[in-house]
């Protein structure tokens, strides 16, 4: 059974052999190559030879292309920051939407139009050529409320919906509509599954959470699920206040950060959603030593039960110990579900 | 007559209009300017900082909160400064080098402000040179530094050692703070204390100028 067999019959309920192992690696990626981060987020050349290079070392069930946050914002004509050995970040005193009446004016980037989007659904395309019949290949794309956040600043977004309520819904209109697209052109370039990231939602309250935000992730994933394509829902941050939402929006895969306990997620979900985590990815992954790493592993797995994906509460740091990656790697190795 | 509990109630609800308003009126009605921030605003600031701790309000809530704090302290600040009374402290606040997230930095500097600190906020991506200058500048009692991504985090000891190159380590507290910064990392690199959150961070800074005074 390859990796991508085994993510793919795990969530469709069917036995596997172990259980999967779908950590999130970014800049950890690009070290396994040598690579400056800024090559490997703007060359998917960069981006397929660092996931493949990593996902071989350490057994990975899959290939991903998220790099940062900034891909469809560039694209819509956001001011971005690029740095050589870190992700590149949009520069929020100049948001794209500092002016409110701008979105009337913004048009939807073409995915496939020459720009940062299009460099992602190449990722893709070469990930599929190269590994896709033995991993499984992940896209990704914004939510909406990061997409939001990245577009209109995310101190102003969190004041506009008191101040603005009507904004917030065009501008999540807005990017419900572009991410799809984007989704879809990484759906036919050979994406498996669509990871969404939709960190700032774990910034607001369960009221706004679930008045404005979930509405929309919730049309985001059934526009994905429409596609024929899988999703994984990855909030950075503490979400122990949204957890019941999260858990209703039908997502294959829910990630949960090590600020949301693995047994908070369980006992407010269905006891049939995947859950994905959590390990601290500082402290412990990092920090730790592989023994400390397999035994928080275990209890992840415990609390979640059957229903479980190794992995670390977010993004795997670049100066991650090799050894304590394998520990994580021998877990899952070494488990059923 | 302007009712001031008005005040302390539009700063708990982030009504900007109102603080303004029954700001106005009271400097107007001759209340003592110090007054209105001890007695009304920062009380609302402290159950703004209770209520974002036991999940009754989150971040948009404190953004809102802040900004009407601000839009009363923007009148009251200049009558201060002109009749020269002593603030809680003095905080140079700021993101460092290299990142540009301040979502968490921007609570901090809101909640220190509230708390009756004079705050200088740099921004985001914040050169230690710049740190330096504004620790001159404001002869700044504290800095507080904020970090969100592990790549930047060296950045914060680069700082700390550039204040000691320029001789300033021993006339400032050091405070840091962000998702991925621990205690551990904080004990390494000769910080003087490490806030886990927002509201922590404060009670940090109110812990460090009392234990300097």
């Amino acid at each position: 059974m390859n990796g991508r067999q085994r993510v793919l019959d795990f969530l469709e309920g069917r036995a596997v052999d172990r259980i999967p192992f779908l950590p999130i690696t970014m800049m950890f990626a690009a070290a396994q190559t040598g690579a400056r981060y800024r090559d490997y987020a703007t060359d998917f050349r960069v981006l397929a030879e660092g996931q493949i290079r990593t996902a071989s070392k350490f057994d990975f069930d899959y290939v991903n292309t998220m790099s940062d946050p900034a891909r469809e914002a560039a694209d819509c004509g956001a001011i971005v920051q690029y740095f050589d050995d870190q992700p590149p970040a949009i520069v929020e005193d100049q948001a794209r939407l500092a002016d409110r009446t701008a979105l009337t004016g913004l048009k939807i980037p073409d995915p496939l139009g020459g720009g940062r989007m299009h460099n992602g659904v190449k990722a893709v395309a070469l990930l599929k050529e190269q590994v896709g019949s033995e991993k499984m290949v992940e896209g990704w794309i914004e939510g909406p409320c990061a997409e939001a956040a990245d577009l209109r600043g995310i101190n102003t977004l969190m004041l506009d919906f008191y101040d603005d309520p009507h904004f917030v819904r065009d501008l999540f209109d807005f990017v419900i509509e572009m991410e799809l697209r984007f989704a879809r052109a990484q759906v036919e370039a050979g994406a498996d599954s669509i990871g969404v990231g939709d960190a700032a939602a774990s910034l607001v309250g369960p009221a706004i959470y679930e008045e404005f935000i979930w509405p929309y992730e919730k049309k985001l994933i059934e526009g994905l699920h429409a596609m024929g394509t899988r999703v994984r829902l990855h909030i950075c941050g503490d979400t122990r206040h949204i957890l019941e939402g999260m858990g209703r929006l039908g997502c294959d895969i829910v990630d949960l950060d090590s600020l949301s306990p693995i047994s908070e997620g369980r006992n407010r979900m269905d006891p049939d959603q995947v859950l994905l985590g959590n390990i601290n990815p500082v402290s412990i992954l990092r920090d730790g030593d592989p023994e400390t790493v397999s035994r928080q592993v275990a209890l992840c797995h415990q609390e979640a039960g059957p229903r479980f994906i190794v992995g670390a509460g977010c993004e795997v740091p670049r100066d991650t110990p090799e050894d304590n990656l394998r520990a994580m790697r021998d877990y899952a190795c070494s488990h059923q579900p | 007559m302007e009712d001031l509990s008005q005040l302390q109630e539009a700063v708990i609800t982030g009504d900007a209009t109102v603080v303004r308003e029954v700001t106005e009126q009271a400097l107007a009605a001759g209340h003592e300017p110090l007054k209105l921030v001890n007695e009304y605003m920062t009380p609302a600031m402290d159950e703004v900082g209770r209520r974002f701790e036991t999940n009754e309000y989150f971040v948009p809530e404190l953004l809102l909160s802040a900004r009407a704090m601000k839009a009363g302290l923007e009148l009251i600040r200049p009558l201060l400064i002109a009749s020269e009374h002593p603030s809680a402290g003095r905080v140079v606040i700021g993101t460092v080098k290299g990142d540009l997230h301040d979502i968490g930095k921007n609570l901090v500097a809101a909640l220190l402000e509230g708390a009756g600190f004079e705050v200088v906020d740099l921004g985001v991506n914040v050169d230690p040179q710049a740190i330096i200058s504004a620790i001159r500048e404001n002869d700044a009692d504290i800095v507080a530094l904020s970090a969100l991504l592990t790549t930047t985090m060296p950045s914060m000891r680069l700082t700390i050692e550039a204040l000691q190159e320029a001789g300033l380590r021993d006339q400032v507290k050091v405070l840091v703070g962000g998702a991925p910064v621990t205690q551990k990392f904080a004990d390494e690199i000769g910080a003087d204390g490490y806030g886990s959150n927002a509201v922590a961070a404060v009670e940090l800074a109110k812990q460090t100028i009392a234990e300097g005074r």
